[in-house]
């Protein structure tokens, strides 16, 4: 199949500094893909590059097309909300709507009108008199009425409560996703979108320190939690990470031997948080983690 | 096409106030003129004997002059709406590919599946073809509107509008002129449009200073070398403007012509090209070796402002 996204020797320069170091992507249709960092990591920049809203040295395509090029093209078949709500401040959610459907082939007014009917957004609001968080449904709305093949989210739910953000993200498994579509997240609150994901990627200083599958991590990673006495003999079993909670060691090993691990205390497969924050202090101390 | 118009609808809903309000209001401004004129006159005259006593004389003079000084004053009518016409273009195209980009909304405009060069044009398209055609119909709505209050007048004083002024007046002869004339402006104005939409496509800020600072440096700095070197008036950048200006296929002052006053196009202080107000003249303009020239820097600086737009997104 030919992937969504392919990319070769990525990278992207801002004067001296390099924001995303010689990135090499490869993301099939129908996932679900996380891209996890630090801030200043170049998420943002990487996407952007995606989405054709940036110049690029190396290899880039995106659903067979070059994003600094066609991007016009592109965006008829891909979707984003970048960063945070970006929206039109003197428009009228009825323009808006008016607009979309004019301009993109497969916007759908029923679906985005559904979805908008579980808010408290009107027709006849100007974006100004919304909230951040109803500036942020909106747009949701207006995106995933969209029939589009890769939907890029970048930070989708900032400023959105508890209830409407787990709401988004079961509309996006249950209505949106589907085996043809892509979709690619990033976010900080990394333990929202972690039983959505079907793919992990941690990118760091530019450069991509983690990429594999959600099933590969589970089998890869595991975390240890041991009573002090043992601490010494986990430590020396070479544990990617080590950190403390109410008295108990717990380490997060990279395959690992299980069962020479039981030994010691409690198995969990770890977080995706806990994995990330092993593999960003663990790159700066052990020389990376992929 | 179609996104061509869902584009050019985006941007009167942007600019509603300034696009339909702005010339509306103007209408409004002559017509409470010619309201307070009559409540005048009324007020100091109750028989209205003088306005009565001018219909008389009006009468009395031959139709031709009747319909000659109508519509000259139907012409002499566009300035204000023109003057006021010129301001809203400058600002909406300083702001066009400038504002977007201050608050960040650029994003979601690169969003839809519209190329950099149609938005660019989109906003030509506007300041070119969508302002002049909301002020034509404020003036057009404005003459009607006065057109039926000096009728009333007229009617209230026992005499007939239709004889006195309505059957000599051609006005599709004068809005079509006006229209002519506005449109030929569009084109003549292009080298001014598209350097205000580079100009807004490029200014990191306050895009009204970048607009306006280079051309004025550049002139004063032309100004001491032809000091030094003692060159020619007409080469000089200010004397380009000038003369673009003064040139103009647009209604915009009066000239004495054949002994009589008549609104002209334009300002007739130069005499390369003829200032009454005829299609021919119009045409003279559009086809002159000067509004090539001005094409030619046009097509410049829309490149340079289509490129700027597609790297608007790159820190």
């Amino acid at each position: 199949m030919n992937p969504i996204i392919s990319a070769r020797g990525l990278t992207k320069r801002f004067g001296r500094t390099v924001a995303v170091d010689h990135i090499d992507l490869n993301i099939p249709p129908g996932r679900i893909v996380g891209l996890i960092g630090p801030n200043g990591a170049g998420k943002t920049t990487a996407l952007k590059a995606i989405l054709g809203l940036v110049t690029f040295d190396g290899e880039l395509s995106v659903l067979g097309k070059n994003p600094a090029r066609d991007r016009a093209v592109l965006m008829e078949d891909v979707c984003f909300i970048a960063d945070v709500a970006v929206l039109p401040r003197w428009i009228r959610v009825w323009q808006l709507i008016d607009l979309t459907e004019q301009l993109h082939p497969k916007f759908s007014r029923e679906k985005c009108l559904e979805y908008l009917a579980d808010t408290k957004v009107t027709l006849d609001h100007k974006v100004k008199q919304l909230s951040k968080g109803m500036v942020a449904q909106l747009h949701l709305a207006l995106v995933m009425a969209i029939d589009v093949t890769l939907l890029v989210l970048d930070e989708p739910t900032l400023g959105l409560d508890i209830i409407y953000r787990k709401q988004f993200y079961t509309n996006l498994l249950n209505d949106y996703f589907d085996e043809q579509r892509t979709i690619l997240i990033t976010t900080h609150q990394v333990e929202e979108i972690e039983h959505i994901l079907t793919d992990l990627i941690f990118i760091q200083d530019g450069k991509i320190v983690l990429d594999s599958t959600m099933d590969e991590v589970r089998e890869r990673y595991v975390e240890l939690m041991v009573v002090p006495d043992k601490a010494g003999q986990a430590r020396s079993l070479s544990p990617l990470y080590e950190r403390e909670l109410f008295g108990r060691h717990i380490f997060l090993y990279d395959r690992a031997d299980t069962e020479q691990l039981a030994l010691l205390g409690e198995l969990h497969t770890p977080s995706v948080a806990d994995l990330f924050v092993a593999t960003m202090k663990g790159a700066t101390t052990k020389g990376g983690a992929a | 096409m179609n996104r061509m118009i869902a584009l050019l609808r985006r941007e009167y809903w942007e600019n509603k106030g300034a696009f339909r309000t702005t010339p509306l209001v103007i209408g409004g401004i002559y017509v409470a003129i010619l309201l307070m004129l009559i409540i005048t006159a009324v007020y100091f005259d109750t028989d209205l004997w003088t306005v009565k006593e001018f219909i008389r004389w009006a009468a009395d003079r031959p139709t031709e002059f009747r319909s000659m000084v109508i519509y000259q004053f139907m012409l002499g009518s566009t300035v204000l709406f023109t003057f006021v016409m010129a301001i809203v273009t400058f600002f909406y195209l300083l702001g066009s590919l400038y504002d977007d980009r201050k608050d960040r909304s650029i994003l979601f405009w690169k969003s839809l599946p519209a190329s950099d060069t149609l938005t660019v044009a989109s906003k030509l398209l506007a300041a070119m073809i969508v302002i002049p055609s909301f002020f034509l119909l404020a003036l057009i709505i404005t003459h009607i509107i006065m057109a039926i209050i000096g009728s009333l007048l007229v009617l209230g004083v026992g005499g007939d509008p239709w004889m006195l002024f309505l059957s000599v007046v051609n006005p599709i002869k004068a809005w079509g002129m006006i229209a002519v004339s506005y449109f030929a402006q569009s084109v003549w104005a292009l080298p001014v449009i598209g350097w205000l939409l580079l100009v807004s496509a490029f200014a990191p800020r306050v895009p009204l200073l970048f607009a306006t600072l280079p051309p004025l440096i550049f002139s004063i700095l032309q100004s001491w070398f032809v000091f030094l070197q003692t060159f020619t008036l007409k080469t000089k950048l200010v004397g380009v403007i000038a003369d673009w200006l003064f040139n103009s296929p647009i209604i915009l002052t009066a000239e004495v012509h054949d002994g009589r006053g008549e609104i002209a196009l334009g300002v007739p202080l130069k005499g390369e090209f003829d200032h009454a107000v005829t299609l021919t003249n119009i045409f003279d303009r559009l086809f002159s070796m000067q509004m090539l020239i001005g094409i030619v820097v046009a097509a410049v600086f829309l490149v340079g402002a289509i490129w700027l737009r597609h790297r608007a997104t790159e820190s």
